[in-house]
């Protein structure tokens, strides 16, 4: 009788054992910069950021962080158990650039995707470094990095420095 | 009894509150960053830090655990043990070119368990990571000073909503309206500024004169009217009359081109505001070829 009752408290304890850890939340903080961000969690909205005691299981796990005037981001976790998790996302923000020429014939590519060969372009790019290709007559002429901080016009000119009023 | 148990209670909270919490840390770099430590002792001296270089194996591969938080309970409880520490801190930094990547683990040494965990992916920044480590072990902490989250975004891109410039194509329009050409002038445009201001202050003095002409047209119409109705005099009446013909004439002139004027000088004045808010202060950059010539760049 004694040993009957040890095995079912066994079992009830193995059985809640096993419960709790399929069951298990993680807590999940969720900050970004700037703040006010829609967060989705497996394409659930979550609200706005910051998300604080949300709760997560453990597993593989995507997050998608939109915001207008920025750049949307995607992250796959996977989520360990552990007490909390927390992220911290940074989203960058995309700016209105003008590309501007009065050099003829040139053509101009950006990033390696976006080709134009009109003397004034606007583009929205994502900000940081970007790859400036130019060519004339099918052959490249000119390669460079330029980094988009602000939204700006570029000027561009053929070695010939000019200056600007 | 009831006096006796909360004082107890009491006692209990006081020793607890005074217990500062010590860390093992651990930290697994793949570059040199020199001053971690000092950093960590300096910024949380409630706390008390134990460095370990020497344990470097044990946490290797732990995502491929299938439960990472109780892969390691009993090493850990053994390390808490051995180094009389309550929490065991592991800070993992690998760079990538100019990113890196933090990745902490917090574990309790008395359940031997993972408690919480930090991943970060960021931009290299100036002492950015002693900046995040700060920031992470201060998370666990509960303690988070608004310098280190400054010093993070210092080296984020502006919200383009937020960015404020010294000169705006708006401020130099505001200007032009209250005196034309000044708004030219606020956008360094020194010909164009003196061009408008000159054009704009020709026109004003041209309808100034006109008006005033005007108006002694019509003063002196006036004037020889009524002179040329209470004459009998023929030499006179035939004088008044001439006079107060042209004088008729030059009103009708002066008026006219007062109007003209004034026109011109409004026109002129909008239109040298929307050519200050059309040519004001936006920012841009020059890029020269590089190929083939020194690399140059101007900003504006």
């Amino acid at each position: 009788m004694i040993s009957t009752m040890k095995l079912f408290k066994k079992l009830v304890f193995i059985s809640l054992t096993v419960f709790l850890f399929l069951n298990a939340q993680i807590k999940l903080d969720v900050n970004t910069i700037p703040n006010r961000v829609n967060v989705l969690l497996d394409g659930v909205n979550l609200g706005l950021s910051p998300i604080i005691n949300e709760r997560i299981k453990p597993g593989l796990h995507r997050f998608e962080i939109k915001k207008k005037g920025f750049a949307p981001l995607s992250y796959d976790l996977l989520v360990n158990p552990a007490q909390a998790v927390k992220l911290d996302f940074f989203l960058n923000p995309i700016y209105e650039v003008k590309f501007k020429t009065e050099e003829k014939g040139l053509v101009f590519e950006i990033n390696g995707e976006h080709r134009w060969d009109v003397p004034l372009v606007r583009l929205e790019l994502e900000a940081g470094d970007h790859s400036l290709r130019v060519f004339k007559i099918g052959e490249i002429i000119d390669e460079q990095i330029i980094t988009v901080d602000e939204p700006k016009r570029f000027n561009y000119f053929l070695k010939k420095p000019l200056t600007s009023e | 009894m009831h006096n006796s148990m909360s004082f107890i209670l009491f006692i209990s909270f006081l020793y607890s509150m005074n217990q500062e919490p010590t860390y093992l840390v651990l930290n697994h770099f793949d570059q040199e960053i020199p001053e971690v430590e000092k950093s960590l002792i300096e910024s949380f001296n409630n706390s008390k830090f134990e460095f370990n270089e020497s344990i470097k194996n044990i946490f290797h591969n732990l995502d491929n655990y299938d439960n990472p938080a109780s892969s390691h309970m009993d090493i850990i409880k053994e390390l808490g043990t051995e180094h009389k520490v309550n929490f065991i801190l592991l800070n993992k930094i690998e760079h990538n070119e100019d990113r890196f990547i933090l990745d902490g683990l917090l574990f309790n040494t008395r359940s031997g368990g993972l408690i919480h965990r930090r991943k970060i992916d960021l931009k290299q920044y100036l002492d950015g990571q002693i900046n995040e480590l700060v920031m992470w072990v201060g998370n666990t902490l509960g303690i988070q000073q608004k310098d280190w989250q400054e010093n993070r975004e210092s080296i984020l891109f502006s919200d383009p909503e937020e960015i404020e410039y010294d000169k705006t194509p708006m401020g130099a329009a505001i200007r032009s309206l209250i005196v034309p050409g000044w708004g030219q002038a606020y956008s360094n445009k020194k010909i164009s500024s003196k061009v408008w201001f000159g054009v704009e202050a020709s026109l004003s003095l041209a309808f100034i004169l006109s008006y005033l002409n005007y108006d002694t047209s019509v003063t002196n119409f006036l004037k020889n009217s009524n002179l040329y109705n209470a004459t009998d005099d023929e030499k006179l009446v035939s004088k008044y009359r001439s006079d107060a013909e042209r004088d008729w004439i030059n009103h009708i002139i002066y008026s006219k081109l007062a109007i003209a004027l004034a026109s011109a000088t409004g026109t002129g004045w909008v239109s040298n505001s929307i050519h200050a808010w059309v040519f004001g202060p936006r920012p841009y950059t020059n890029i020269y070829q590089e190929w083939g010539s020194s690399p140059k760049l101007e900003e504006g």
